[in-house]
């Protein structure tokens, strides 16, 4: 118990860290990261600029302050269309049963069937490259994912006595729905959402990096790391802090999603 | 005492590693050979544990800390490895209480039941198969050779716990543990069971250790009984003499939580019956696949009941009898094919709102009847959520006085489920069903599921409930204890059938049908004495 709340703390402190960067981002960068300088091209990491400067003689370190907030925003406004349509579409699905149940799986199960990174893909190229293209595109990537986690919740939730009760009691399908069933499929969704958060950082990333992301100039932390690729013999920090920040977040997204889960079932609680 | 001890405990102790919490407390006892010994305790006893010790198998956070085990004369705790393998099985046998996980679902019942044989005998594959098929019919399997290659899952619960029988006794061990064998079988099967049991160790001069919260069970096959509470024994003699003149408070307490018959009343059979089904049938649907579609099981056939106003109907039989479904079915949680079900008079079905608010249910599980998100208090108070003609004030007050009636004064209100004991939990369940005050309640198993001195208290709460409300009530339960102290009438069901009914004292004094005389034959009349004792009488089967 005390190494998950040990555990909860680093994941709390690096995600509350890419948090406070993105917002002073929004504000304040100690340079312009649009800023060309022809006199500090490729400068190594200095006491002036402390995470060093690219190709084109820019603040990496604003650029990355930069990327967070791109991060943030497209993997929060994600993981949110993938939770309200696999909430909804799972409650629908597991409680109806039947044929409703069965049309919505199968087409689920199609989606599934694709890798979340191609389906992405393949979508962008409808909807075009761009952020919202990004959010779109994995939104409806990862929706599957989701749908089915809180499908089978509900399923195994709908035999247990509790929802009989409420029936017995003559509550309304909807009412036993949103006050029995979904705040019980709460811990699955909250830990699913998560670590959604963690893939669409990281899928955003390699979007961009494969160039289909968010176009530069704009720096993300995925076209950072591939415009460090072919620099990566002389300017190592170039692909290193964008790949770091990519892994830390990562990790602190997971540990805290975990820690999440047992503060957020209240069946937990009495153990510590 | 001239026999030596084939067993013997003296001051054994045990704890909870982490917590350095004591779970057993110096307790001693012997068993002789081929006696039939008994330990009665309710959950957290620490029976279960105790007995784990006498074959060093105790759950790696529980820790000896003092005593000693010996066997035949050998102390078992300083045996090494080896000598205990040796012990387990060939010497010292296990049956546990749950059939459903005790065999290894993936393999067959052939090969679990040679498993022992290959390694505790030197017989050839031949006589170990005409071992094991003697001993399946032995054990009353119809079809052994069948049997043989047949997986767990294709046997019901008591025939599994026949197998589990089989596959220990094959080893002709000379000590047999039997832990709660037969709890999670229903009352007749439970019996069939321990009759046979009884009849195998005799014959082979095994000698048995009996662990059960059921006192009345254990004391009609033991000659002598160790009383467990809270680790410690607090009493323990002749099978008789602990009966009939208990010396410790927790034995009378246990005793006198045995259910027992409280005096007839009187019914107004004259008015219109509260609720009554007429000619009820449901059929479960066949797994209806892409390629197959199984035919419909019929679970009931054309069932008729009727509860009167303030009646308490008992639903009793065996499991598979139909009896869940039949009250399933009059909630409104199962649709029937065919019948129809009247409440006060009218149509159930032309009126859903009135009898939503006037029927409510008791479930078996008090551990999944509750919802694990929400307070008792919100509990109780859902339940009035539907209720007209009370503000949000006057259903607060009536949810926390409702639970003052369960014995769950206001520091329990903001608490979940969770940290709530099992009598607890279905104290909640109860006063979430009586706050709004219905006029028909259905209890499926209400105190099965709970320990028996909790079950004793829980049974006066809801009589008391009852008396004082007066609502009707459809009590289905497989113990027929427990429906003689609360029934007025009692209805008899097997497979999908109603078999017999009548008022508590006739079905109970003069059964009628053979099926009847079996489910009394499971459970004792009891002779209360003025030493805070009893006598149990068994009833004959014929």
């Amino acid at each position: 118990m005390k190494k998950l709340a040990l555990n909860g703390l680093i994941g709390g402190i690096l995600v509350a860290v890419l948090l406070i960067t993105a917002a002073i981002g929004l504000v304040w960068t100690p340079f312009d990261p649009m800023k060309l300088s022809f006199t500090a091209r490729l400068a190594a990491p200095s006491a002036q600029h402390l995470l060093g400067t690219d190709e084109f003689g820019r603040d990496v370190l604003s650029r990355l302050m930069i990327g967070a907030r791109a991060s943030v925003w497209i993997g929060a406004l994600t993981v949110f269309f993938a939770t309200l349509f696999g909430t909804l579409i799972g409650l629908v699905s597991g409680y109806a049963r039947g044929w409703v149940d069965g049309v919505i799986m199968a087409v689920n199960n199609a989606l599934l069937a694709f890798p979340g990174i191609l389906l992405a893909l393949g979508l962008l190229a409808v909807f075009g490259a761009n952020q919202y293209g990004i959010i779109f595109a994995l939104g409806i990537a990862y929706t599957p994912s989701m749908a089915r986690v809180v499908r089978g919740a509900v399923l195994s939730l709908r035999e247990r006595e509790f929802i009989e009760a409420s029936r017995v009691m003559g509550n309304g399908e909807l009412y036993t729905m949103f006050r029995h069933v979904l705040p019980n499929c709460l811990a699955p969704i909250t830990v699913l959402a998560t670590s959604m958060f963690g893939w669409a950082v990281l899928s955003e990333s390699a979007l961009s990096f494969l160039g289909l992301g968010v176009p530069p100039p704009a720096p993300t932390w995925g076209n950072m790391l591939a415009a460090g690729r072919p620099l990566i013999q002389q300017a190592v920090w170039l692909g290193l802090f964008p790949g770091l920040c990519i892994t830390l977040t990562l990790l602190g997204i997971n540990l805290l999603g975990d820690a999440l889960r047992d503060k957020l079932d209240p069946r937990m609680r009495g153990l510590k | 005492m001239t026999i030596e001890p084939l067993i013997t405990v003296r001051d054994l102790s045990l704890e909870v590693a982490r917590t350095g919490h004591q779970v057993v407390k110096g307790i001693s006892f012997d068993i002789a050979p081929g006696e039939i010994f008994g330990i009665v305790g309710e959950s957290g006893s620490g029976k279960t544990l105790a007995t784990r010790a006498l074959i060093s198998l105790l759950p790696p956070a529980i820790r000896v800390t003092g005593g000693s085990v010996t066997y035949k004369g050998k102390d078992v705790m300083s045996m090494p490895d080896r000598a205990l393998r040796g012990l387990r099985g060939a010497e010292i046998g296990v049956v546990f209480q749950e059939p459903m996980t005790s065999l290894n679902p993936s393999m067959t019942i052939g090969r679990q039941l040679e498993e022992g044989l290959i390694l505790h005998t030197r017989l050839s594959s031949e006589e170990r198969r005409t071992r094991i098929l003697d001993m399946l019919r032995r054990v009353g399997i119809r079809d052994p050779e069948g049997a043989l290659t047949a997986y767990p899952h294709e046997f019901s619960g008591g025939m599994r716990q026949r197998i589990m029988l089989a596959s220990v006794m094959l080893l002709k061990p000379a000590l047999l543990i039997a832990d709660e064998p037969t709890t999670a079988l229903d009352a007749v099967i439970q019996r069939d069971v321990m009759e046979l049991m009884v009849e195998l160790t005799r014959a082979e001069g095994t000698a048995v250790l009996l662990i059960s919260h059921d006192l009345p069970m254990v004391a009609r096959y033991t000659s002598r009984i160790v009383v467990m509470e809270k680790g410690s024994i607090v009493e323990q003699g002749r099978t008789e003499d602990l009966l009939d003149a208990p010396q410790h408070p927790y034995t009378k307490k246990l005793l006198s939580s045995l259910p027992f018959r409280g005096a007839a009343r009187a019914i107004e059979t004259a008015k219109a019956p509260m609720v009554s089904a007429q000619n009820i049938v449901v059929d479960y649907p066949g797994r209806k696949s892409l390629f197959n579609k199984a035919k419909p099981k019929r679970a009931l056939h054309g069932v008729s009941i009727e509860i009167r106003e303030g009646e308490v109907v008992a639903l009793v039989g065996g499991s598979g009898s139909g009896k869940t479904t039949l009250g399933r079915t009059i909630a409104g949680l199962v649709r029937e094919s065919e019948g129809e079900i009247r409440f006060q008079g009218r149509a159930r079905d032309d009126d859903w709102r009135d009898y939503r608010l006037n029927c409510q249910m008791v479930f078996q599980d008090p551990y999944s009847s509750l919802d694990p998100r929400m307070t008792i208090l919100a509990l109780v108070e859902e339940a009035l959520r539907l209720v007209p003609d009370l503000d949000a004030a006057a259903k607060r007050k009536r949810a926390l006085e409702t639970l003052e009636e369960v014995g769950l004064g206001a520091d329990y209100a903001e608490r979940y489920p969770h940290e709530l004991s099992g009598g607890q939990r279905q104290r909640v369940a109860i006063a979430r069903a009586v706050a709004r005050r219905p006029r028909f309640l259905i209890a499926d198993e209400p105190v099965s599921a709970l320990d028996v001195t909790v079950r004793a208290q829980v049974l006066d709460l809801f009589s008391d409930l009852q008396k004082r409300y007066g609502f009707s009530c459809l009590f289905i339960s497989h113990d027929l204890g427990v429906v003689e102290q609360v029934a007025d009438r009692v209805v008899v069901m097997q497979d999908g059938r109603i078999i017999e009914e009548g008022d508590r004292d006739t079905i109970f004094d003069q059964p009628k049908e053979a099926y009847t005389r079996r489910l009394l034959s499971a459970i004792p009349a009891l002779d209360q004495n003025d030493k805070g004792g009893v006598t149990l009488k068994w009833r004959l089967e014929n």
